[in-house]
């Protein structure tokens, strides 16, 4: 009687079994690769940076005319910008007499340092586009109705965080552009009435733009308003799951 | 053996959620990576190919003409150049954004969420009213900047004399017409009220008189625009039928803003050279404020 056995294992099966299938890799990564509806959900159940999604969504969420990705972009903007911003720390110092030479260095005599500092100034003006453009698209598909309310107040929030990291960071170059601009932005927040002038004093560390105004933009824009953003971003990618996830006609 | 047999809709199979629903993976991570993706080669294309700018080292003795805010806040800077300052630059962006964040407790039906322009009329008012804030900025700020006046009597001759030189903008408003003297100095408080006095610059912190033809074309008339002719597109939208709910509202509103704020961003960048004078964008000049090195006027 023919006894149908199972073909023998190639050598590529081998080495595929060898490299996925031992102890330590299984150690990292719990579920197989996903390539079965099982995994697939396990994946992104167990994976920490996956299961900001669930695993499964409605059919219309993946149309890419319904959201045109642009949350998600400009999530990935912030996470760029993290990414070349401390690239362009280690060689950047916040004092008066160093900045531009340093920023001269960047461009000048650092490996890719020009590349770094061109992409953290194009994502930035990216994710100023892209966050306006985000608050367009919930307006337009009515996804602030209830119960996602006060997920719309911190977009809101959001956008306005975004307006001042970008600010913050464009005085750091310390060049005609960089000072002029925050002087004139700075004038337009101290022209408000009875706060404004000590606002002004407040940003600036001073009556003018000088060294404390450098090193308190920076501290701002690296490290004071990043941290608030992730918070009110942590908030907003919460608030998205508990509410059902994106909204849908009912 | 007799079998009773009653009759009953036939129970058809209702389509489960979970019919509905894809996977994230591959489904949704797929469309991310290739966006993300995507974004990367531009962002990365661009850089190789343009330079971020890096001007002279700051010097605060050398002022350029024009000094602009950055992009995205040159649409203040723009309403700076037709009304008071500190309305320009904090109230109305303030009271904007609290305005925009309280949309949803404005509009709180559950109704045609989660689908692109739900309701019947929503593209007529979108298209209409970001026409009419696109329009409508335009034509406000040719005007405030005297160019109306200036083209009217330029292409057609007509010419309103002193007597209607008033209306030549928002300002002559203040110089052209006859305000008696004591207008300009009304006293409202009989003490000087000081809050928070003693920097020396920025906005008022001393309260006592009131410049009347000064704060008329400074504030009263701004704001008049600025409340009345939203008001007015949204009543006249409302009684030709288009619309009908507080989305509809909302969605006029909304779009009338992204035209004016689309307007006020471009003029401030690229419409507004030397001494913020209104110019083509290819007429655009930088100057420096160094003697002998001016660009020519």
């Amino acid at each position: 009687m023919a006894v149908e056995t199972p073909a023998k294992p190639t050598i590529a099966d081998k080495i595929y079994d060898k490299m996925f299938h031992n102890y330590v890799w299984k150690s990292i990564f719990r579920t197989g690769y996903p390539n079965t509806p099982r995994n697939q959900m396990l994946v992104v159940a167990t994976n920490v940076f996956l299961h900001l999604h669930p695993t499964r969504i409605h059919r219309t969420h993946v149309k890419i005319t319904h959201t045109y990705c642009l949350g998600g972009l400009s999530f990935f903007m912030f996470l760029g910008l993290t990414i070349t911003g401390i690239l362009l720390m280690f060689y950047y110092v916040p004092s008066v007499e160093r900045a531009y030479l340093d920023m001269q260095n960047i461009t000048t005599t650092v490996q890719f340092g020009q590349m770094m500092r061109n992409m953290h100034r194009w994502m930035a003006h990216a994710m100023v586009i892209l966050v306006f453009m985000h608050m367009m698209r919930v307006f337009y598909t009515g996804a602030y109705k209830p119960p996602r309310e006060f997920n719309w107040v911190v977009g809101v929030i959001l956008l306005v965080l975004t307006f001042l990291l970008s600010f913050t960071g464009y005085l750091l170059p310390w060049d005609q552009l960089a000072f002029w601009a925050i002087t004139v932005g700075t004038n337009i927040a101290g022209s408000a009435p009875v706060l404004g002038p000590k606002t002004r004093f407040w940003l600036l560390g001073g009556f003018e733009v000088g060294p404390d105004s450098l090193i308190r933009f920076y501290t701002l824009h690296v490290i004071g308003l990043p941290l608030l953003a992730a918070i009110f971003m942590a908030v907003h990618f919460w608030r998205i799951r508990r509410d059902g996830g994106l909204a849908r006609p009912l | 053996m007799a079998t009773a047999v009653v009759a009953r809709p036939v129970a058809r199979p209702q389509a489960r959620a979970r019919d509905e629903e894809v996977l994230v993976w591959p489904d949704l991570v797929f469309v991310e990576f290739i966006a993300a993706l995507l974004f990367t080669i531009t962002l990365f294309i661009l850089s190789v190919v343009v330079n971020a700018p890096l001007l002279d080292q700051a010097n605060a003795d050398v002022t350029p003409n024009p000094s602009k805010a950055p992009w995205y806040l040159l649409n203040l800077q723009e309403l700076l150049l037709h009304m008071n300052a500190a309305m320009a630059g904090i109230i109305i962006p303030t009271v904007w954004l609290i305005i925009l964040g309280a949309f949803p407790y404005f509009d709180r039906d559950t109704e045609g969420q989660g689908a692109w322009f739900s309701t019947k009329n929503s593209v007529k008012l979108t298209a209409v009213a970001g026409t009419v804030g696109f329009v409508g900025t335009w034509a406000l700020i040719l005007w405030d900047s005297g160019k109306i006046a200036f083209f009217l009597n330029d292409w057609f001759n007509l010419s309103g004399g002193d007597s209607l030189r008033f209306l030549e903008n928002v300002r002559s408003m203040q110089s052209q017409l006859p305000w008696p003297e004591w207008s300009r100095e009304i006293t409202y408080l009989p003490f000087n009220l000081r809050i928070l006095d003693g920097t020396g610059s920025g906005g008022p912190t001393t309260f006592q008189n009131l410049d009347f033809p000064g704060w008329l074309v400074e504030q009263a008339i701004p704001i008049a625009v600025l409340l009345g002719l939203p008001c007015l597109m949204m009543y006249t939208m409302w009684r030709l039928g288009w619309i009908t709910n507080r989305r509809d509202a909302l969605i006029a509103l909304f779009s009338g803003f992204v035209g004016a704020y689309g307007v006020l961003t471009m003029v401030g960048t690229a419409f507004r050279g030397q001494g913020q004078e209104l110019v083509f964008p290819w007429e655009l000049k930088v100057s420096e404020g160094i003697p002998g090195q001016e660009a020519p006027h």
